[in-house]
């Protein structure tokens, strides 16, 4: 596989550079606006970032597209509005139930209506996650209504000044919480027995079901952290975006390019291309009219799909006769 | 041929039922029933024959319905027959252009590809405003006509569609008996094994793909010309979803399944409103059912993939068959007893 590597890492800081250059002449062309852009872009990238990781994992461990990847980050952002500002609990432990909630959520969800479905195939389990997202959005809006809901910022609302452009401190948590959910994540699957199990279970569910990796149990933690991250995602982003029963399908949508840029699979490729999307897509409304700015995403996912289909850090898949 | 029967004599026994004992409009819904069946037979023959999932099949729904719109709203003159067919044209036409690029693509990576040319489809149609109208979309799309013959009222666009429907039914299922879908099932199976054995796959995915957007346009075109408006809002991820699970619930790869499935899709949200009016007296708290339709709607569509995993159709026929293996059980243990009285 060196040949493999040197190649990807070629098509890697390819795609590198080819965004370095994007970013360096929007700061030539627009200033700090460029540079408000880019800090934007960067604090809608984490979200995507964490919310593609989850795709990743589960797609990883199961195969399957979890289309109700976006109703957890909603879900994260709804329970947060309830325990915060309704419940008035301190914003640390509004965050730290509303994650576990939705985890729990997500752990219930696998053993209940996925696990079952093991054995059948894979659009008609897809079909299933996409039945989970319809359900999830028709609670939300039946528990909490139609209207957007504000969340105060976790440390106040004045904004930062850097180089003429303007940060919100919301954008600094949503920055330390990815690195946080990132570093645990790679901790996980590099230094535990479970995670290497289950990235062995990627690799080959065969073999390392032989060697005792439980494919039932990969499921289960695959979708208890894809539930939390998406979570996490969802109430750190909501003081910056608002809350909305409906916010999950964009959001989801989203980190689904994200992560098929990344290469679909691949956990650090999820942050890599979670970051690239979300810079390239600012950029991009600072440009044109901002209608458009939804489109890059796709248009990323397409071009991607026919050049790279495995994405940047991804491994093309075997085809077997 | 008693389901083709009983579908085409709804609108007779339906007008024996007054309207506030059912609490749906059903010639309404059996239109739209048939306008979404176009789509779905072609995409029935795309996934359960040729094996290839698409999630964009709104985007070709929406080319065939703006094609029409704007041909026939912006040329008054222009006949709207000729309109719907220009859609189904279109449609093709740019099912052919992505298809050849796209259809390399296998399994997952073909469902994502094709679902982000369907969400590039709706951003197109929202923000192409000088032709599309943007959101507010295109009003006042005139009734179809053909040859001075208008179909401006439910009953008749009923008799039309269904009529469109049957013709492309034949058209299906002289497909799948032909050379073409026996290859189309051998490329289904296995496509390696198919090319070796000299299917054209290649050729023969393209073809069944134009073919499907082909249909879809002119559900598409149909349907515009039938609500009589169009936006975006109608051709959604939502909609290519609503698709492709019509096609799962009714059984992939099984043309008459197809129809089931679009059938009770299409009437589901409709009853599950009018459900809580057939039981009398319930409180009124419950009876509005408008707070959690998409909840029971989710749910359901949870149940029927968890219960009858290969489609409604395959469903009941085990059922039944299960029902039987029962029936002929208990005959022979009564047939025992008796024995055993003697």
């Amino acid at each position: 596989m060196n040949t493999g590597d040197s190649k990807q890492r070629k098509l890697l800081w390819g795609s590198v550079a080819v965004v370095a250059l994007v970013v360096i002449a929007t700061l030539i062309d627009k200033g700090s606006i460029g540079l408000q852009l880019i800090l934007s872009g960067l604090t809608v990238g984490s979200i995507y970032a964490l919310v593609a990781m989850g795709f990743s994992i589960i797609y990883s461990s199961t195969r399957v597209i979890n289309f109700a990847q976006g109703g957890f980050s909603m879900l994260g952002g709804m329970l947060m509005y309830s325990l915060a500002v309704s419940g008035k609990l301190p914003m640390w432990l509004a965050f730290i139930l509303a994650v576990l909630i939705v985890t729990a959520l997500g752990a219930g969800f696998e053993r209940v209506v996925i696990r079952p479905m093991k054995d059948h195939s894979v659009i008609t389990v897809i079909i299933v996650t996409i039945g989970l997202s319809i359900f999830m959005t028709a609670v939300a809006k039946w528990i909490w209504g139609t209207d957007p809901v504000k969340i105060a910022s976790f440390s106040g609302d004045k904004p930062l000044r850097l180089f003429g452009a303007s940060l919100v401190p919301q954008s600094l948590w949503v920055f330390g919480l990815t690195l946080v959910a990132v570093a645990l994540v790679f901790l996980f699957f590099n230094r535990t027995l479970l995670g290497k199990g289950m990235r062995a279970a990627a690799d080959n569910p065969d073999a390392a079901s032989l060697v005792g990796v439980s494919s039932s149990t990969s499921s289960l933690v695959a979708w208890t952290l894809a539930a939390g991250l998406g979570a996490a995602a969802g109430v750190v982003i909501a003081p910056i975006n608002f809350a909305q029963y409906s916010a999950g399908t964009a959001l989801g949508l989203k980190g689904f390019s994200a992560a098929v840029l990344g290469g679909l699979g691949s956990a650090p490729g999820a942050v890599v291309g979670g970051l690239v999307l979300g810079v390239l897509e600012t950029i991009t409304a600072g440009y044109l009219p901002s209608g458009y700015k939804d489109a890059v995403a796709f248009v990323i996912l397409i071009l991607v799909l026919l050049v790279r289909p495995q994405g940047l850090l991804g491994r093309p898949e075997e085809v077997k006769v | 041929m008693v389901v083709g029967a009983f579908i085409l004599l709804i609108p007779l026994w339906a007008k024996f039922i007054p309207g506030d004992v059912l609490h749906m409009d059903i010639v309404n819904l059996m239109v739209l029933t048939g306008v979404y069946a176009c789509a779905v037979v072609g995409l029935n023959l795309l996934v359960g024959y040729a094996g290839q999932i698409s999630l964009g099949h709104a985007a070709f729904f929406g080319i065939g319905a703006y094609t029409t719109a704007i041909l026939c709203t912006h040329m008054h003159w222009f006949p709207t027959w000729l309109g719907v067919i220009a859609g189904a044209v279109l449609a093709g036409a740019v099912g052919w252009l992505v298809g050849k690029p796209v259809l390399r693509l296998k399994g997952n990576y073909l469902a994502m590809a094709t679902l982000g040319l369907g969400e590039i489809a709706f951003i197109l149609f929202q923000q192409v405003k000088g032709l599309t109208g943007g959101t507010v979309g295109i009003l006042d799309i005139p009734p179809l006509s053909i040859f001075g013959l208008k179909f401006d009222t439910d009953l008749k666009f009923f008799f039309l569609i269904w009529v469109v429907i049957l013709v492309l039914l034949l058209v299906s299922i002289n497909l799948i008996k032909s050379r073409v879908g026996r290859g189309l099932r051998a490329l289904h199976s296995s496509e390696v094994a198919a090319d070796a054995m000299g299917v054209a796959t290649g050729r023969y995915k393209a073809q069944v793909f134009v073919l499907s957007a082909a249909f879809a346009g002119l559900g598409g075109a149909m349907f515009a010309h039938f609500q009589k408006y169009i936006n975006p809002e109608s051709f959604t991820l939502a909609l290519s979803i609503l698709f492709i699970t019509m096609v799962v619930v009714g059984g992939m790869g099984n043309i008459w399944g197809g129809l089931v499935g679009v059938v009770i899709l299409t009437f589901l949200p409709s009853v599950i409103q009018a459900l809580p009016q057939w039981i009398p007296g319930l409180p009124h708290g419950l009876s509005n059912f408008s707070n959690y339709e998409l909840v029971l709607y989710g749910a359901l569509l949870i149940l029927f993939m968890m219960f009858m995993p290969k489609g409604v159709a395959f469903g009941l026929s085990r059922a039944a068959d299960y029902t039987e293996v029962r029936a002929r059980h208990f005959r022979d243990r009564q047939k025992a007893r008796k024995m055993e009285g003697r």
